[in-house]
């Protein structure tokens, strides 16, 4: 008897326990024959704050007072998924909900469209995005009527849902604070007005990251700042051949999530750079950032939103960075200076290694022969794989992928190494002699004022 | 009738080249005297044609076979194919063998450019040439020295001594430079001074030769460069040799262009 009533008293708060994971409700998880029949739209608000950051909370659409754990002075946070061919859940959602409750006190909203984005015909999901966005829109006009106000409303969009995001803006007179677009969609929204897609006019802020523009993605800028990850097209690490299966499709299209993700750690940064085109950047022709004054260039990721005002002023921004094969993605950027004095015209690539206490950082600049003249400063950017903290040694290795010219000299007078991103005084060495595929290594002196 | 008569002609030719020994006989017109009845028969359709062919109208290409037959009257009927099917191979050899030869002299006169070219001319020069004078003039601490009264004196030995080592370290260091050993020419100790530890004034002569003096005065043999092949060297050793009798504490080092 006595064990039954303790029994009871043990197993009572299980149950309880158990009765109230029971209301955590899921994202869709539909499969493919859902995607080969087609759905039709239902749009689910799922409800993730600091309280309940795993157990999401199914939210009306009509009710909100219904909701206590909705605190409309809190700022709120929509996740919008994209085109779900196989009707699986995103992998990435529950990790978005984590690291956005981490870092700030909001309302996280998951919009779940699964049924309307998992259809085998594309089309019929670019059809649903403007009836979703009529949901979301009349959702946040109810928020407002509660108290919520629109310039503390950030919508995060991937690929489709960054034009859903867009189209909710337009409808609310671009007065939600910021839209975040992750690789927006380029198919079926390629080459059409600024209002049937997204477009700056949609939020006070709109950042956008390109990862596809080659293929999903859209290619045009669509936001106050574009960055074009790697160019934009071909993500490192990524698939080049269909042989890899389904990743060669998504893989590029995927990653915009991942570097996003990755901007959330605040050691690893990554800066991007206004340029024109990313072979410019590339040449080292826009390593500038000096219209963004004192802050520098800016951050990619979540917090951009520090360089919004500079940004509006500037109308729209393109800028370039680039990344590493996995995580961390971020580089570090040096300029490199190269002054030769070989009679001779001299194209090549260099390598240069960093090295401090047992660690190595690479860089390698062959994105093209770069070119080398007498007396002549050539300046080129450098991305390394990783940051190195003071320098104790480098080391360089010259090429020109030529085996007939092996007997090929780089005679440096004086390379100059210069962080982009911390005030450090940059790093020379004199008076280098690189045969052609040796690596030269050296101790780097803080360089002098140049009177050359 | 022209074409006729002209591809007969050309046939008859053809023919000859099969045997010397053949008998050009294959005239305009009457060749068919000379071909034999088998020929003949064989080629029934032109039979008697090139002998009676004054006014007929009959197409060239009959002709030409008809005549081809005929040029080679004299290689045996049998191996009339086979002498030309290994005429065209040796030929066809032949051709073959001049292409590859003149491809690999062309890869090996094409590497042989490029060797020559590939020759660095970076690494002459006639010093002989060498004529404008290039001076700096300064100073450097040797902290693990103590400053005695004999090194005041130029001419005492230990002062010689010291001198003349530091004057080795300093020729070593700038003979050793690819882009500044070509115009070095001497490096002095001048004196040395009591300072809290020992100061050396040094004086570095180059030499260039009179084109491109401008130039290399603005690179080369600027200020920069002497000064900072010298400050890397003193930064290189620091690690082995601070605490040896002629160590250089790299941030006492200046320097400045003697004019």
């Amino acid at each position: 008897m006595f064990l039954w009533q303790y029994l009871t008293l043990l197993l009572l708060p299980i149950t309880v326990q158990i009765c109230k994971a029971q209301i955590c409700e899921e994202f869709s998880d539909l499969d493919l024959s859902h995607a080969i029949i087609g759905t039709s739209l239902r749009t689910r608000l799922l409800l993730y704050t600091r309280d309940n950051g795993t157990c999401g909370t199914l939210v009306s659409h009509t009710d909100l007072s219904a909701h206590p754990r909705f605190n409309s002075s809190r700022p709120t946070t929509f996740i919008i998924h994209g085109y779900r061919p196989t009707g699986s859940p995103p992998v990435w959602m529950q990790k978005f909900t984590e690291l956005l409750l981490a870092r700030a006190d909001l309302n996280v909203i998951v919009v779940d469209w699964n049924r309307g984005a998992a259809n085998i015909n594309y089309f019929k999901a670019v059809e649903n995005t403007h009836k979703a966005a009529d949901n979301l829109t009349a959702f946040i006009e109810m928020m407002q009527r509660h108290g919520a106000s629109l310039s503390s409303i950030h919508m995060i969009g991937v690929s489709l849902g960054a034009h859903i995001s867009g189209f909710v803006g337009a409808k609310l007179n671009g007065a939600i604070g910021r839209i975040t677009a992750l690789d927006p969609a380029g198919p079926q929204f390629t080459g059409t007005l600024p209002e049937d897609r997204l477009d700056p006019t949609d939020a006070q802020f709109v950042d956008v990251l390109h990862t596809d523009i080659d293929s999903l993605g859209f290619r045009e800028p669509l936001g106050h700042i574009d960055f074009y990850a790697n160019g934009g097209a071909d993500q490192p690490g990524c698939p080049r051949t269909i042989l890899s299966g389904g990743a060669y499709f998504k893989c590029d299209h995927q990653r915009s999530v991942l570097l996003f993700f990755d901007s959330f750690n605040g050691t690893c940064t990554s800066r991007a750079y206004p340029c024109t085109s990313y072979k410019d950047f590339l040449d080292g022709d826009c390593m500038s950032c000096a219209r963004f004054g004192a802050a520098g260039c800016p951050v990619f990721g979540y917090d951009v939103i520090k360089w919004r005002d500079v940004l509006l002023t500037l109308g729209q921004t393109k800028t370039f960075f680039t990344t590493n094969t996995d995580p961390p993605f971020c580089r570090t950027n040096y300029r490199v200076e190269v002054m030769i004095w070989n009679e001779d015209l001299r194209f090549g690539y260099i390598t240069v290694k960093l090295h401090s206490n047992g660690k190595e950082a690479v860089a390698t600049i062959d994105h093209k022969a770069s070119e080398f003249k007498k007396f002549t400063e050539t300046t080129l950017l450098a991305q390394f794989d990783k940051d190195i903290q003071s320098v104790k040694e480098v080391s360089l290795k010259f090429s020109t992928g030529n085996a007939l010219k092996s007997k090929y000299k780089l005679r440096v007078l004086r390379i100059r190494l210069t962080h982009l991103e911390r005030e450090e005084r940059p790093l020379c060495r004199y008076d280098i002699l690189l045969q052609q595929d040796k690596e030269v290594s050296f101790r780097p002196v803080p360089c002098e004022e140049s009177n050359f | 009738m022209d074409i006729e008569l002209q591809a007969i002609g050309e046939n008859g030719k053809d023919g000859a080249t099969c045997s010397p020994n053949e008998r050009v006989a294959a005239g305009n017109g009457d060749g068919g005297a000379s071909r034999t009845p088998d020929t003949a028969e064989k080629d029934g359709l032109l039979f008697g044609q090139p002998a009676s062919s004054n006014g007929e109208t009959v197409s060239s290409h009959h002709t030409t076979e008809a005549q081809r037959t005929l040029g080679n009257t004299f290689c045996p009927r049998k191996m009339n194919s086979v002498c030309r099917i290994s005429r065209e191979r040796v030929r066809l050899l032949l051709i073959i063998i001049c292409i590859v030869v003149l491809i690999c002299a062309a890869i090996g006169i094409s590497l042989a450019m490029c060797a020559a070219i590939n020759v660095d001319g970076d690494d002459n020069f006639d010093s002989s040439s060498f004529k404008v004078p290039r001076s700096f003039n300064g100073s450097f601490q040797l902290p693990n020295r103590v400053f005695t009264e004999e090194l005041s004196t130029l001419s005492s030995n230990e002062s010689q001594a010291l001198a003349a080592g530091l004057q080795e370290k300093l020729d070593h260091l700038y003979r050793s430079s690819p882009a500044l050993g070509r115009y070095f020419s001497k490096a002095e100790i001048q004196a040395f001074r009591n300072g809290s530890v020992v100061i050396a004034d040094y004086q570095l002569t180059f030499v260039m030769p009179e084109e491109q003096q401008d130039q290399l005065r603005n690179f080369t043999l600027s200020r920069e460069m002497v000064y900072n092949v010298f400050r890397q060297f003193l930064y290189d050793q620091e690690a082995d040799e601070s605490g040896g009798q002629m160590y250089i504490a790299p941030v006492s080092l200046n320097m400045l262009l003697r004019l």
